[in-house]
């Protein structure tokens, strides 16, 4: 007799009830991807028959995962959709994609030279000339790299963080890293408020979202292989990990296993959120001074990967327990950038187009600062809007009251 | 060249050389020959194609291995017919491969036995390694300890027949379908014509000619005993599982003597497990029902093939009756025969113009049509060569589906790839030059407007549940919960008839449920519920 | 993470107690497996008898405006229904016939609207009806995708276009009294049904389509707002899977995306569905409420949860969770405490509740007035 109530074949859950088709923003801008339902679960069937029916549309799908948040049935849409396209997409990948996708070689590379490499890719003609040889749109601009690595930084202090009585380790993730090591200083000062020191893990690579979503995945598999393992010696020694990019945790935590095949479950439940880690240590008696003077008109954008963990309500949370801080909560819906994907030429009239409602009650509710847990959303907003955008960590690493203070 | 009784008779709109009974695989084959053979045919079926045990069984196209130690004769026309198939009805047939799996719980050595009879009756069977077995097929039973191959694969009854029909059409065959055989006209010792009355107008109409085959499988024991003779026939019921998606690419069978739940069938893009064999009363043929214990059967048993299948989600149970035939009017049924049966009641009984053929099996239906046709041919004086097992059916004339889609579309869509696998080259006639042709009428199954629309034109749709035998439609994860309205509208257009095509929905939606229920639980329970609501709550049918 | 109170299932009957606990002050989560069943919401609360002037406010104050009325509404397939308490843009009319002469309207390529159907059963009820396809050049990008000419797609292309859609219509118009759209508009601008009417010179019936229901994405949307804007936290996409109980009272629940952090609250309300949503579950031998095990009654014989035909009433639809008077969940026979039960994971048998949205409603307004000392 059938021994379980629903079928293991995740996609056999599909009640097609087309709930997803509602949520998909690529839909709502692109005629030419089939959509989550017929992507995803419907087209499953036929590849399950024969992979010539396999569609190549199917790379017009963002990850976003919304699909994967509105199924009422607990279908991984969005997950079938990139392991069909990791299974069956045979075409190489594009030199461009993988400069995009190569994020932490190129941050290595850059990173010596950062004011050359900043002013170059900063200059217009350098945009042109990417815009027309590499499809990179001339719109976007390359995040700038930082002349000093936040790993650097952090290993200087090795011996002070080591002094605090309780130990955390951060995955700083290539951003923090290459382009900004301030998000991780402020990181650390807040840890450090409560009491908690910073450790760099033995060595992290790139959590490797982009190489999985622009067909890199061998490289992809070999870097989670390698990250589990060294975030497996974080936890063995009975720390928690954490990070402040919502998209680097969630690849750790569910794109692994679910797209890579890479067991990561000795390590996932103590992978976290900075903001989730820091709402625990205060719900248990931990305790922040923030400045009497802070004041800040703060709306919160929960970025796709972070509605799918659903922990936005963490930073919220954070956010809101600030004295002085004016909260709104924006409408969960995704900002058009999707990491790599609004970089592409091809795609970067949609992600505007998919970006525009957000972009639009950003403008209607004026806030001082947009707050994300995430670096590319940032980078489409602050393109887009002109309005500022902080990491929540960052927001509350300025709110705090220091000795100074 | 027809030589009909009356050389100075004139033949008029009702009178044909040869009248057939049946819309399943064997009456459709057999008129498809006859009007091969250059005669003017008539078919009458009571209600739509393939509706009897020819779209109720696996849809497996035997090697002939699972009849090879017992039934040689069979396991030979197997074979052939399997070979020449693959040739005349490539967009009808999926070629997997099957294999015959030794279960721990099984003796290895009638592997043995097995193999050396499937050998002598001409079938290239192979003993592999299980190792490979589980390469080939990664959802076999992993336990396995033996495994052989044999050129198995899966046939779709519902094409095959509508391809039959569409080439006798083609070559001026006429079809009455939901038109009953009520009675036979006879003269002294020979029946000249049939009675009949057609169900959706009412009308009653009077047909002739020298020769009426029966080809009615288990219904054809009623036809017989009108027509005034008795073939003896034992309707047994068979129950079936269709799983939500393809399981397996392969056949799997067990290399054991032939019983209950030992073949799953991957078909399209869901997989068969069957069957079950019960004798029932006549009474029950037209409303046979699949009973939970049947269904508990056939899960356990399939499990064993595939134990995957004790979690997959269960489309649907279904039933078809099979006509087994008592040999030599053996009355107790007890010397039964499962081969061919082809009667000449003139011979056997003294009926003149009457020809019963039965029992066989859906992929020798072209063998028992060529049996049938030579026997109708010699009573009609006509000397014409059998030439289905050379001519491709009408869509067979290419041997794979992504040539036919290459072929007709520079880039197709995957509508348009699926399109080409269940329609052969005729997905040509699907339109699709304005966009809105292409829209998706079924999603599960990706069937477009167009080509709901060139089977509603081309393949004698009255129904939604004819247009779901010829294209798929609502045989999908969902039943047809979206695209069965979503083709009523299409039909109601087509036919002009709206009160007709509302309760035309119904009882379509009656008939899936019929399937559905049976195996009512997890996520086809969901799935009903969420039929109820939208039906029910949501359009108000 | 603590709350007053934590409600399982962010449907009709989830937001309802959400909403009415959040506004008194009570510090509310709710916890929803994605989206739910009110996409699938007819726009009518069929068996609403007497006007609830409390449910009508709680609507409004979300931005749903509901009208109240005895009469018969008009079926996406030309049947009728009777209903009472329906949102704004679906009609309400005292007796079938509503129009002397019905103009149809439909886009072209939308299959998910039936106006033949429409157009036959009006004609039964004596009303002429002509119909008419448009074909706006606004939807071309709709028409080519083959699987997305969907209501909720339509509706965000009309949002941006519906003027345009009103000069189309009257340009058909002739003599009719009436005329029929698919229900596929305000989605985000909640305010284009009411503008359409304006803009036509006629009576303007919307007619429901297959889902996505636009009307209920729209009611959806804003109640969840509303219950955000209360401070409410909506938990959405997550998934309980494990409680923790004690001596009659549940203390907190594992989801699936908080694993280890345990969601604490002082009461917890059910109100997870029935076998759609996954509130109720079966097997072959069994029908049973994942969460806490509550207590189901059904045959054993599987046969009897059927009946084999589907116009019928089918006897699973009636299978819930067993409670007390009160709506306090009941797992062997005893009722827990802080648990409580609402909307259809109680199973379609409560006749005192009406029909499924009125269930929903009732019994998230009763379960609500009993948290805040009402009742």
């Amino acid at each position: 007799m059938q021994e379980f109530t629903e079928s293991r074949h995740n996609f056999e859950e599909c009640m097609k009830c087309t709930v997803c088709t509602a949520y998909c923003p690529v839909l709502q801008v692109n005629p030419l991807y089939p959509g989550p339902k017929q992507a995803g679960p419907d087209g499953e069937r036929l590849r399950l028959k024969d992979p010539y029916f396999f569609n190549y549309a199917l790379k017009y799908c963002m990850n976003c995962k919304r699909c994967e948040v509105a199924c009422p049935s607990g279908v991984r849409v969005a997950d079938l959709i990139q392991s069909a396209r990791i299974k069956y997409d045979k075409s190489a990948p594009k030199l461009r994609d993988r400069i995009l996708a190569s994020t932490d070689f190129m941050g290595r590379l850059a990173r010596p030279f950062a004011p050359i490499v900043n002013g170059v890719t900063s200059l217009g003609v350098t945009k042109t000339v990417l815009d027309a040889t590499m499809k990179i749109d001339h719109h976007r601009s390359f995040p700038k790299y930082s002349a000093r690595s936040f790993e650097r930084w952090l290993g200087r202090r090795a011996k002070e963080q080591a002094a605090f009585p309780e130990q955390v380790a951060y995955f700083h993730g290539c951003y923090v890293n290459y382009n900004y090591p301030q998000l991780g200083k402020d990181l650390v000062k807040v840890l450090n408020a409560l009491g908690v020191g910073v450790q760099l893990l033995d060595k992290e690579k790139c959590c490797g979202i982009a190489m999985i979503t622009n067909g890199m995945t061998g490289l992809a598999t070999r870097h989670a292989q390698h990250n589990v393992e060294v975030l497996g010696k974080a936890v063995d020694n009975g720390l928690k990990v954490v990070t402040t990019s919502s998209t680097c945790v969630f690849t750790l935590r569910d794109e692994y296993p679910h797209l890579l095949g890479v067991d990561n479950s000795a390590v996932r439940e103590s992978l976290l959120i900075a903001t989730r880690f820091i709402f625990e240590k205060l719900e248990k008696g931990a305790q922040l001074h923030f400045r009497d003077d802070f004041h800040m008109k703060v709306a919160y954008h929960t970025p796709c990967h972070m509605e799918r963990m659903g922990w936005g309500v963490f930073s919220e949370k954070l956010l809101r327990m600030i004295p002085g801080v004016e909260f709104t909560l924006l409408d969960s819906a995704c900002c058009g950038i999707a990491g790599t994907y609004g970089f592409k030429k091809e795609n970067y009239q949609a992600s505007q187009e998919i970006g525009q409602a957000l972009f639009d009650q950003i403008a209607r509710v004026a806030p001082d600062v947009v707050a994300c847990d995430c670096e590319t959303c940032k980078w489409q907003i602050e393109m887009s809007t002109g309005f500022k955008v902080m990491n929540p960590v960052s927001i509350l690493a300025e709110a705090l009251k220091t000795d100074e203070d | 060249m027809v030589i009909f009784a009356d050389m100075n008779h004139i033949m008029s709109a009702n009178e044909f050389d040869v009248i057939i009974i049946g819309g399943g695989i064997t009456g459709a084959g057999t008129q498809r020959d006859c009007t091969m053979r250059g005669l003017r045919t008539l078919l009458i079926e009571r209600t739509d194609i393939a509706t009897g045990a020819t779209g109720r069984n696996h849809g497996l196209l035997h090697s002939g291995a699972r009849y090879a130690v017992n039934d040689a004769e069979s396991a030979r026309e197997c074979i052939e017919e399997n070979m020449i198939l693959r040739k005349i009805a490539s967009h009808c047939i999926d070629e997997t491969d099957g294999l015959f799996i030794t279960l721990p719980e099984d003796d290895l050595g009638y592997q043995q036995t097995f193999v050396d009879a499937c050998r002598s009756a001409g079938i290239a069977a192979e003993i592999i390694d299980p190792d490979l077995a589980r390469r080939l097929e990664p959802s076999v039973n992993p336990a396995l300890i033996g495994a052989v191959k044999v050129p198995d694969g899966s046939v779709d009854p519902f094409r095959l027949c509508a391809a039959n029909m569409l080439d006798a059409k083609l070559h001026g065959g006429q079809v009455r379908l939901y038109t009953e055989v009520t009675g036979f006209i006879r003269e002294g010792d020979r029946v000249k014509g049939v009675h009949t009355l057609n169900h959706q107008t009412g009308e009653q109409e009077d047909y002739f000619a020298p020769v009426i085959v029966n080809a009615c499988g288990i219904w054809g024991h009623h036809i017989a005993e009108m027509a005034g003779v008795n073939v003896g026939m034992f309707p047994a019921k068979g129950s079936l599982l269709i799983f939500a998606h393809r399981v397996n690419n392969v056949v799997i069978n067990r290399c054991r003597k032939p019983s209950n739940a030992d073949i799953l069938v991957p078909g399209d893009t869901v997989c068969v497990i069957g069957t079950t064999s019960t004798r029932i009363p006549f009474e029950e043929c037209d409303n046979v029902a699949v009973t939970p214990d049947e269904v508990d059967l056939l899960i356990n048993e399939g499990a064993k093939l595939a134990p995957s299948l004790a979690s997959t989600r269960i489309l649907r149970a279904y039933a078809g009756v099979r006509p087994l035939v008592s040999a030599d009017n053996d009355p107790s049924g007890r010397n039964i025969s499962r081969g061919i049966v082809c009667l000449d009641h003139e011979e056997r009984d003294g009926l003149k113009g009457f020809v019963t053929i039965t029992g066989g099996k859906l992929m020798t239906y072209r063998l028992m049509a060529e049996m049938a046709t030579d026997t109708v041919c010699r009573k009609l004086g006509v000397d014409k060569a059998c030439e289905t097992a050379v001519t491709p059916l009408p869509g067979s004339e290419e041997r794979s589906y992504e040539a036919v889609a290459q072929k007709i579309w520079e880039s197709p869509s995957t509508a348009q790839k699926a399109a080409a696998s269940r329609m052969g080259t005729r997905a040509r006639r699907i339109r699709s030059e304005n966009r809105l042709d292409n829209a998706l009428i079924c999603e599960c199954e990706e069937v477009s407007v167009g080509e709901v629309n060139a089977a509603i034109e081309r393949l004698d749709v009255s129904t939604l549940t004819d247009l779901r035998r010829r294209t798929r439609i609502g045989m999908g994860t969902c039943q047809g919960e979206f695209c069965a309205c979503r083709a009523a509208g299409l039909l109601a257009k087509a036919h002009g008839c709206i009160e007709k095509e509302r309760a035309d929905l119904s009882d379509f939606l009656q008939e899936r449920w019929k399937g559905n229920f049976p195996i009512g639980w997890g996520d086809t329970l969901r799935e009903a519920e969420y039929t109820q609501w939208v039906y029910k709550h949501v359009l108000g049918l | 993470m603590r709350f007053d109170t934590v409600i399982i299932g962010g449907g009709l009957a989830g937001l309802v107690s959400g909403i009415s606990l959040q506004k008194e002050g009570r510090n509310c989560a709710i916890i929803s497996t994605g989206q739910n069943a009110l996409h699938f919401f007819s726009g009518s609360f069929e068996s609403m008898e007497e006007a609830p002037a409390r449910v009508i406010e709680l609507f409004d104050q979300a931005g749903v405006r509901l009208h109240y009325r005895e009469g018969v509404r008009l079926m996406p397939m030309g049947t009728f229904r009777p209903a009472a308490l329906s949102l704004e843009d679906t009609d309400l009319f005292p007796e079938h016939k509503f129009a002397r002469k019905v103009l149809i309207v439909n886009f072209l390529g939308y299959h998910d609207f039936f106006s033949s159907f429409l157009a036959e059963g009006l004609e039964k009820q004596g009303m002429q009806c002509r119909i008419r396809l448009l074909n706006l050049p606004e939807m071309e990008q709709l028409e080519q995708s083959p699987s997305e000419m969907r209501s909720v797609q339509i509706a965000r292309t009309m949002d941006r276009v519906w003027e345009k859609l009103v000069q189309e219509v009257r340009v058909l118009l002739k003599d009719e009294d009436c005329v029929i759209l698919p229900q596929v508009f305000g989605l985000r601008d909640t305010s284009v049904p009411s503008k359409i009417r304006q803009g036509i010179p006629a009576r303007v019936v919307f007619a429901g389509t297959l889902p996505p229901s636009v009307p209920g994405v729209r009611t959806q949307m804003l109640l969840k707002r509303r219950f955000e804007l209360l401070g409410g936290t909506y938990l959405m996409g997550d998934e309980v899977i494990d409680a923790h109980v004690h001596d009659g009272l549940v203390h907190s629940l594992v989801t699936r995306n908080f694993d280890s952090h345990y969601i604490e609250a002082e009461n917890f309300i059910l109100a997870s569905g029935s076998y759609f949503s996954k509130g109720l579950r079966s097997n072959p031998t069994s029908v049973f409420e994942p969460v806490f095990g509550l207590d189901v009654e059904f045959p054993t014989d599987r046969n009897l949860w059927y009946n084999p035909l589907f116009a019928e009433d089918q006897p699973y639809m009636h299978y819930g969770v067993k409670t007390d008077e009160n709506l306090h969940a009941v797992k062997d026979g005893v009722a827990f405490k802080n648990l409580f039960a609402i909307g259809s994971v109680l199973g379609g048998t409560r006749p005192e509740f009406g029909s499924a949205a009125g269930l929903a409603i009732r019994s998230a307004l009763n379960v609500a007035d009993q948290i805040l000392g009402k009742q």
